[in-house]
Formats: structure tokens, C-alpha cells, sequence
């Protein structure tokens, strides 16, 4: 089972307002700003996808995206195989937060980590203060993929999340093979200690009895 | 009732942090449970030795009669590990005995009786364990056995691992055999008939079951100072008491009751989370605490909810509950839980969610609340206090909460209130900036469109003329006038003529119109010869000149008028003939009008005339005109498109139009006995005017000639 179920761990961080909320809401539910929505939270969420034969759970999580939290991220990034960073086209100041995380992430997970940078709120093309081609320059300096969307309209949510599960499941096949040889010796190891615990299982056994008559 | 019973106990705690703390104990603490009279002691349970004694035995006996049925292989451990546990209770007890008399001494006070009795009922327990495995009973022997002596292998390896490395390396330790004996379920013959949720369940299960056994021993060990932590975060907690929603930047409502019953439930849960051993058993905790807590923020503010506002909830929630042990719980889940499995879904989240709040919690400063360093300190140091309704609500003074609870809803209260007036000024500036707008509007409308009060239309109705010929030649003899180039200059002219007027009017008493012709022809003259504008002049003498009873003053006033209202027909006029017929084909079509329609309106008029018949060529008439007439000179032209129909046809004619209708209806109503010798004489000519409007140019150049 755990071979054909690949369990992505996706961080969606950003700083607030930016739509991370709506982003998902969008990708999971297909609804914007709608009464209609089934989930209460939109904080962690999961999707199955299933990918040339592959099949992935994706479990998204949301993080707080205020100033104050910002020290808290390392918590959230534990383990995590993707993240999607989302800035705000209309907010310049968004995007230098993106950068702050892409440091971070990248020191704490290192290039195992697959990053999507993503600007949201193309709806708002009139008020754009964030330099496209900037933030695609950025990106690729990263070794990050770029997106655009609409969490309002529902352009590119979809591909976003598309892109980066294509992303991670290279990454895990890189990972696996390169560990084969490390699970190798792991599951020696492990063999070993089933010896141990044949031979052990008895002693208990007798220090049980031993303990109760006392 | 798990959590019940936490969260009262968390309560009672709360209450004694809020006393002081007291080394009196009293009588009846110390003596024996059971009630007999002798002394008690805690390390029996609270019980005398006797009494201790016999408890004891009723619950061997009581778990002797039940295991008997099942005995599990690894039942022996669990007495064991009881032993065991007592022993290193007591060691804690003794190690900590200075911090008895020390404040944050209660949680521990409180704590330890639950230890003592865990470890009494921990068979109970062991048998609930072997009875949960009952659902897996299906799966065959061979699987149990086999279940059981894994189990009891993680146990041992374990027990042996503690007491001889760190921690962390037991956590991983551990780590490795839950994956291995997930690996040995997934792929092992003997498990190759379960079903694969199944499987799941017993890997679940199986953690669940090593934990409950070696929660005494894992759970908060010695080696680790993970108690200090907990006693830490615990005063931590209570110094940051004053914290409230507000300071969070979250909305819940302190103050609403069933946001209040939900934060309790959440609170609840959290508390509950020490009740329980198995790490999977505390993350459901803490998934329903989350839960709660998305349900508040739910209710409070609709939609879903997202990280952001959940945070500052659930550290508003922990800061709130102040759970017992919290570091200790949060450290033996990480350490203990299922990282490839549990950790991942759901519970993984919401317990990286704690670990945010309390990580939040312990570095909070006053820049993460957004107050100035100062303000904070304050708070710290409890030089400012601030009473909050949910402070109060745990206070057990009724009166106290509710006094809270109305000042913090009178505080809301006056929060609409202040809004209610900023609205009330709002709208009365926006009401004084519409009444001025609007007087300035009609101010400016008055004067683009000034009020222009219309003369009383007065019909010319030429057929009445025609009717009453006798009445006209003197007034139009002078309109021949027009022959004479006319100037535009009326103020000088208009003095001498009065002049002639009174002259006139004196000679005219002795009813001569000979002689008022010759004078007026000699005015004319005078005219002329000033101003070239003799016709106009003339028209004016001609209506006074019959007035006998007028005053001289009235007549100067009339030809003022008359020579102003002239002034309009004049300046649009160039003079000479052109003018002329033009105005006098106007006077024809207004004559053609006056048939159909004007006159019915006349009559009126005509009824009115009569009674002045006394002066027959109404001066009040001409004034009234005239009156109206000063607007034309400057205006006429603007006018022209303005609704005075008179006006509009031609601005410039009018006054000339409204004289003649003068002296028509005067002519009309004045008695033919009045007027009769001047007019008949020229009362054919006349006739013959106006029924064409080109004889009419032409018959006073020949008046001219005549003149001449």
C-alpha cells in the first residue's frame, strides 16, 4: 500500500490577505467566497489525486500568515515535501515576504523541498504593483516554479497544484532511488534486531512472574 | 467525563493559583479515607496502612476473577511496571519536595493522586486494552500472538533503552520498531488476510497498546527536565492571564454564551488531553480542542476558517485552559507518536498548531501583541490590571462576573453608541452641505434666470380698431415717424418732449386737437432735430394728450417710460424704412393672433378700461407697460427665447406693440365722445393700415410728407 500511495505534505505560506485561504478553498472545494462551502476549516485539507497510475494524497497545510507568526513557520515546515508561496500582485510588500520564506524553507529542508511561488489575485491585473517578470526572474534564480492566478475566477489553481505534485513525485523517485542503497542496509539492521527480538522474547516472560511474586 | 473531570480539576488548580499558597494542612486531610480515624498516608492513596492494605487486596482479588479468563502474556508487566512506577513516583516526589512550598507546587499536588490512581486500576486498564484487541480476535491466533509478542518486545527494548540513553534516542528507537512492525504487518504471511484498514487499525493499535504500558516510564521521565518545562510554561501562563482576545487580534466574543460554552468545550478537550496515555488517544484530543476552536471562530464569524484566524485562537484557548503537564504532553507526542502516520493527517496539523501556540506563548513579547514594551510590562508586572469578563467568569464571586460581563457590554455599548453620534454628524454635515448647495443653486438660478414678472398680455385686436376707427389716427400719425432715421440716443430727446406734453396737455384742455397736432408735429420737429428720432417721441405725446386730468408729473413719468420702452424697439433697429416694416408686418400677424385667441383675453380688459373711462388714454395703462419695459432695452434680445410670447416674436417690437395696444384699447374704451375731433379726422387712413400691414409703412410716409 505505501508503495502505489505517495503522501505529499504541502505548506501553502504567505503573508496574510494574500488569498492562501481562498487558493485552497478554490482547489479543494471549486468555490470562491461561498456560502456553499462543505468545510468549516480551510486550514488543513486533503486531496487524492491520482497521476499517471500514481496515486498521491496531497495534505495541504495553511499557515498563519501575520508578522507575529512569522517565527513559527520552522514548526509548520517539518517534513513537509512541497510548499506554495503566494503573494499578492496588488501588494508590493508581499513578495519580499516570499523571499524570506524561500531562504528559510530552503535552509531548513534544503533542495528536497519543492517550492512553487505563486501571484495571486490576477483579477486585479490594474492594480498590479509586483513586476511579473521580477518575480519569474526570482523564481527560476530559486529553482521554483511561478504561477498566476485567480483564487476569485479559478485561473491556474488547478495548475499549481498540478505542476507541483508532478514536482514532488520526481523528487521522490530521486529520493527513492538514491536511498535504495541506504534502505539496504537499514532493513539489515532491522533484520538483526528481529533476531534480537526472538531470542528476547522469553525473558520478559519470566522477569513478569518473578515481579508479580515479589 | 474524562474531560469534565479534568477541567473541573483545572479549575480548582486555577483557584488555587489564585490563593495564596498555605503550609497549613488540615485535620481532616490527613486522616484516612476510608473514614476509621487513623492517619492516612498519601504514598497508600490517602488511605491508613490497614485500610490500604485491604484495598489492596479486594483489587487483586477483583483482577485475579477477570484475568483469569484472558491472561495476557504481557499482564505480568503491567505490575511490574506499577512497582516501578511507585517507586520513581515516590523518587519524584522526594526530588521535588522543596517546590511543595513554592506556588506552581499545585498542579503537581494535583496531578499526583491521579498517578496513584493509574497505577491502582492500571490492570483495568490493561484489560480494556485486551479487550479492544477483541475486534481483532478475526484475524486468528496466530496474529494475536503474534501482535502480543511484538508488543512485549517494543516493551522490553524500550524499558531497557530508558534507563541507559536519552530520550531522543528511545523516541527513535521507537520510531524504528513502529516501522518495522508496520512493515512486518503489510508484508508478513500471517497478516496477509486482514484487510488493509484493518492492518492500519492494528498498527494504530499496536502503538496504542506499547504506549499505555510504558506511558509511566516515557511519559515526563526523569532523565529529562521536561517537568521544570511544564512548571515553566505553567507560570508563563499564568503571568500572560490578562491576555485576552482582544490582544490577539482574535474575535472571539468574550462575553456571548455560546461562544463561551464552545471555548469551554474546546478548553475541555485540551485539559482532557493528560487524561489519557496513548500519544494517538492525546492527538485526538487535540484534534477536537481544534476543532472547538473552529467551531467558535465558525460562529463568531462565519465561513471557513482559515490558519490565520485560528492561531490566535487556539493560543487564546491555551492561554485560557493553562493545561496541565502541557510541555510533558506535547514532548512525549512528539517523541512517542506514529511520525509517518499519525503525524501526517489531521492530528499532525492540529498538534503542530499547539506547538505554534505554545512556542508562541513562551516567546511572546509585547511587539507580538502589539503594545508598546511598556504597556506590556505593565500587564507582566501587574501594574496595570485589567478586568475581562472571562477572567471574572472563573472567579467564583456571581456578582464580580457579572459585573465584568456589564461593563464589557456596556463598553460595547457606548463603542455604538460613539458611532451612532459620529453617524448623527456625519449626516448632519452632509445636511448643512446640502442646504447650502441647494441655496446656492438657487441662488444661481435666480440669477441666470432672473424672475421676470410678464406684462399682462394685452391682445391688440386690429379688427376692434377696425371697429372703432375714429378712435386711431393721432397715435399712428406719428409712427410716420419712421421715415425718419432713428437715433439711438432717447435720454436727452425725452425732456423736451415732456416738456411739449405739458404744454400739450394745458392747451389740450381747451380741446383744440388741431392745435395738439400742430404742437406735436412741432415737437416732432424738435425731435428730430435733436435726436432724429421724432416718431417714437411722437407716439408718446399722442396717448397723454388727451389725459386732461392727468398731472404733469404722471405724463413726464409716461413719456420716460414710453421713450425707455422705445429704447427697445429702437437699438436692435438700424432705423430709416427696414425697421419700420418689419414692425409693422409684426403687428399684423400679433393682430391676426389677437382674432382667433387674443381676443377673449382682451375683453377682460376692455372691461376693466371702462372704468377708467375718466381718462381714456389710461396713463395706468401706459405705466403698467412701461413698467415692464425697462427689462427690454438690456434684455429684449436675451429674451427672445424666453417664454414672454410677446417678447419672443420680436423682442425689440414690443414696446412699440404694447403702446399701440395701449392706445388701441384706450381708443376702444374711451366714449368716442372723449377723443372724437382729433382722431376722426385721420380714422380712415388708419383703417385702411391696418387691415394691410404694407399700406400701413406706407400710409405714414405720406403723414410725414404732410407734416413736412
Amino acid at each position: 500500500m505505501a508503495n502505489n500511495v505517495h503522501n505529499f505534505k504541502v505548506v501553502l505560506v504567505g503573508e496574510g490577505c494574500v488569498g492562501k485561504s481562498s487558493l485552497i478553498l478554490q482547489y479543494i472545494e471549486n468555490t470562491f467566497n461561498s456560502s456553499h462551502i462543505t468545510t468549516v476549516q480551510a486550514s488543513f485539507l486533503t486531496k487524492k489525486l491520482n497521476i499517471d497510475g500514481q496515486r498521491v494524497s496531497l495534505a495541504i497545510w495553511d499557515t498563519a500568515g501575520q508578522e507575529q507568526f512569522h517565527a513559527l513557520g520552522p514548526l509548520y515546515y517539518r517534513n513537509s515535501n512541497g510548499a506554495v508561496l503566494v503573494y499578492d500582485i496588488t501588494n508590493e510588500s508581499s513578495f519580499p515576504k516570499v523571499k524570506v520564506w524561500v531562504k528559510e524553507l530552503r535552509k531548513m529542508l534544503g533542495n528536497d523541498v519543492c517550492l512553487v511561488i505563486v501571484g495571486n489575485k490576477t483579477d486585479l491585473e490594474k492594480e498590479r504593483h509586483v513586476n511579473l517578470q521580477e518575480a519569474e526572474q526570482y523564481s527560476e534564480a530559486v529553482g521554483a516554479i511561478h504561477f498566476q492566478t485567480s483564487a476569485k475566477l479559478n485561473e491556474g489553481v488547478e495548475d499549481v497544484f498540478l505542476a507541483l505534485t508532478n514536482k514532488m513525485l520526481e523528487q521522490a523517485a530521486k529520493q527513492r532511488s538514491r536511498s535504495e542503497t541506504l534502505e539496504r542496509q537499514g532493513s539489515q539492521r532491522r533484520n538483526v534486531i528481529i533476531v534480537d527480538d526472538e531470542e528476547t522474547a522469553a525473558p520478559p516472560t519470566s522477569s513478569k512472574q518473578c515481579c508479580s511474586h515479589s | 467525563m474524562m474531560p469534565i473531570f479534568a477541567l473541573q480539576r483545572s479549575y480548582k488548580y486555577m483557584m488555587y493559583a489564585t490563593k495564596q499558597p498555605s503550609l497549613r494542612i488540615k485535620q481532616a486531610d490527613l486522616k484516612c479515607k476510608n473514614g476509621c480515624g487513623y492517619y492516612g498516608n498519601p504514598d497508600w492513596g490517602g488511605y491508613c496502612s490497614k485500610c490500604y492494605r485491604g484495598t489492596m487486596e479486594k483489587d487483586r482479588h477483583h483482577r485475579k476473577s477477570h484475568s483469569d479468563q484472558s491472561r495476557s502474556p504481557v499482564a505480568g508487566f503491567s505490575k511490574f511496571e506499577e512497582k516501578k512506577r511507585q517507586q520513581t513516583d515516590k523518587k519524584s516526589k522526594y526530588l521535588n519536595f522543596a517546590p511543595v512550598f513554592r506556588k506552581t507546587s499545585a498542579a503537581k499536588d494535583v496531578g499526583r493522586p491521579e498517578r496513584h490512581h493509574e497505577s491502582r486500576h492500571i490492570n483495568p486498564e490493561m484489560q480494556k486494552l485486551e479487550l479492544e484487541y477483541m475486534s481483532y480476535i478475526h484475524l486468528g491466533k496466530q496474529v494475536r500472538d503474534d501482535f502480543f509478542k511484538f508488543v512485549k518486545f517494543f516493551n522490553v527494548n524500550i524499558r531497557n533503552e530508558v534507563s541507559s540513553r536519552p530520550i531522543e534516542e528511545v523516541a527513535a528507537a521507537a520510531q524504528k520498531y513502529y516501522n518495522f512492525f508496520a512493515n512486518r504487518i503489510n508484508t508478513h504471511e500471517i497478516y496477509a488476510k486482514a484487510e488493509q484498514d484493518v492492518k492500519d487499525h492494528l498498527i494504530d493499535f499496536f502503538e496504542k497498546f506499547s504506549m499505555t504500558l510504558l506511558y509511566g516510564i516515557l511519559f515526563c521521565p526523569h532523565a529529562t527536565n521536561d517537568e521544570e518545562k511544564d512548571l515553566a510554561i505553567q507560570r508563563r501562563i499564568r503571568q500572560l492571564s490578562w491576555v485576552n482576545a482582544h490582544h490577539l487580534d482574535c474575535c472571539i466574543s468574550e462575553t456571548s454564551m455560546e461562544v463561551r460554552d464552545l471555548v469551554y468545550a474546546a478548553i475541555t478537550h485540551l485539559l482532557g488531553m493528560d487524561s489519557v496515555k496513548a500519544p494517538q488517544e492525546k492527538l485526538s484530543y487535540v484534534v477536537r480542542c481544534c476543532q472547538s476552536v473552529v467551531e467558535v471562530l465558525q460562529h463568531c464569524q462565519g465561513g471557513p476558517v482559515s490558519a490565520d484566524e485560528f492561531l490566535p485562537a487556539l493560543i487564546f484557548v491555551v492561554l485560557k485552559a493553562n493545561p496541565a503537564r502541557l510541555k510533558s504532553n506535547i514532548l512525549y507526542v512528539t517523541r512517542f507518536c506514529n511520525d509517518t502516520r499519525l503525524m501526517q493527517g489531521e492530528g499532525g496539523y492540529y498538534f503542530t498548531n499547539l506547538c505554534c501556540a505554545v512556542s508562541f506563548i513562551e516567546n511572546l513579547t509585547a511587539e507580538s501583541l502589539n503594545m508598546s514594551e511598556e504597556e506590556f510590562q505593565g500587564y507582566m508586572s501587574g501594574t496595570i490590571t485589567s478586568v475581562s469578563a472571562w477572567e471574572s467568569a472563573l472567579v467564583a464571586c456571581e456578582g464580580m462576573h457579572q459585573l465584568c460581563e456589564h461593563l464589557s457590554q456596556l463598553k460595547g455599548l457606548s463603542e455604538r453608541m460613539d458611532d451612532v453620534q459620529d453617524a448623527t454628524q456625519s449626516l448632519r454635515e452632509s445636511m448643512e452641505a446640502f442646504k447650502k448647495e441647494i441655496n446656492t443653486k438657487v441662488v444661481e438660478i435666480r440669477e441666470s434666470t432672473p424672475l421676470i414678472i410678464k406684462p399682462r398680455k394685452v391682445p391688440i385686436s386690429l379688427d376692434k380698431q377696425d371697429s372703432n376707427t375714429t378712435n386711431l389716427p393721432s397715435p399712428i400719425a406719428p409712427t410716420v415717424i419712421a421715415t425718419n432715421p432713428v437715433s439711438e440716443h432717447l435720454e436727452p430727446v425725452t425732456i423736451p418732449i415732456t416738456i411739449d406734453t405739458v404744454t400739450d396737455e394745458t392747451d389740450h384742455d381747451q380741446g383744440s386737437v388741431r392745435h395738439f397736432y400742430a404742437q406735436n408735429l412741432a415737437a416732432q420737429e424738435l425731435n428730430l432735430n435733436d435726436s432724429k428720432k421724432g416718431k417714437l417721441q411722437l407716439d408718446i405725446t399722442t396717448p397723454c394728450m388727451p389725459i386732461d386730468t392727468l398731472k404733469q408729473s404722471q405724463s413726464i413719468e409716461l413719456h420716460g417710460y414710453d421713450t425707455q420702452s422705445l429704447d427697445g424697439f429702437i437699438t436692435p433697429d438700424d432705423g430709416s424704412l427696414l425697421g419700420l416694416s418689419n414692425i409693422n408686418y409684426d403687428i399684423d400677424l400679433s393682430d391676426l393672433s389677437a382674432d382667433n385667441s387674443a381676443a377673449d383675453e382682451l375683453t377682460p380688459e376692455k372691461r376693466k378700461s371702462p372704468n377708467f373711462i375718466v381718462d381714456p388714454f389710461s396713463p395706468l395703462n401706459a405705466p403698467c407697460n412701461i413698467s415692464q419695459s425697462p427689462l427690454i432695452p438690456s434684455t429684449a434680445a436675451d429674451l427672445a427665447s424666453s417664454s414672454n410670447t410677446d417678447l419672443k416674436s420680436d423682442g425689440f417690437v414690443l414696446p412699440f406693440k404694447i403702446e399701440e395696444s395701449n392706445l388701441l384699447d384706450t381708443q376702444e374704451s374711451s366714449s368716442p365722445v372723449n377723443l372724437p375731433s382729433p382722431i376722426k379726422p385721420h380714422a380712415p387712413h388708419y383703417s385702411g393700415f391696418s387691415t394691410q400691414g404694407v399700406q400701413f409703412r406706407v400710409s405714414p410716409v405720406i403723414l410725414v410728407i404732410i407734416i413736412r
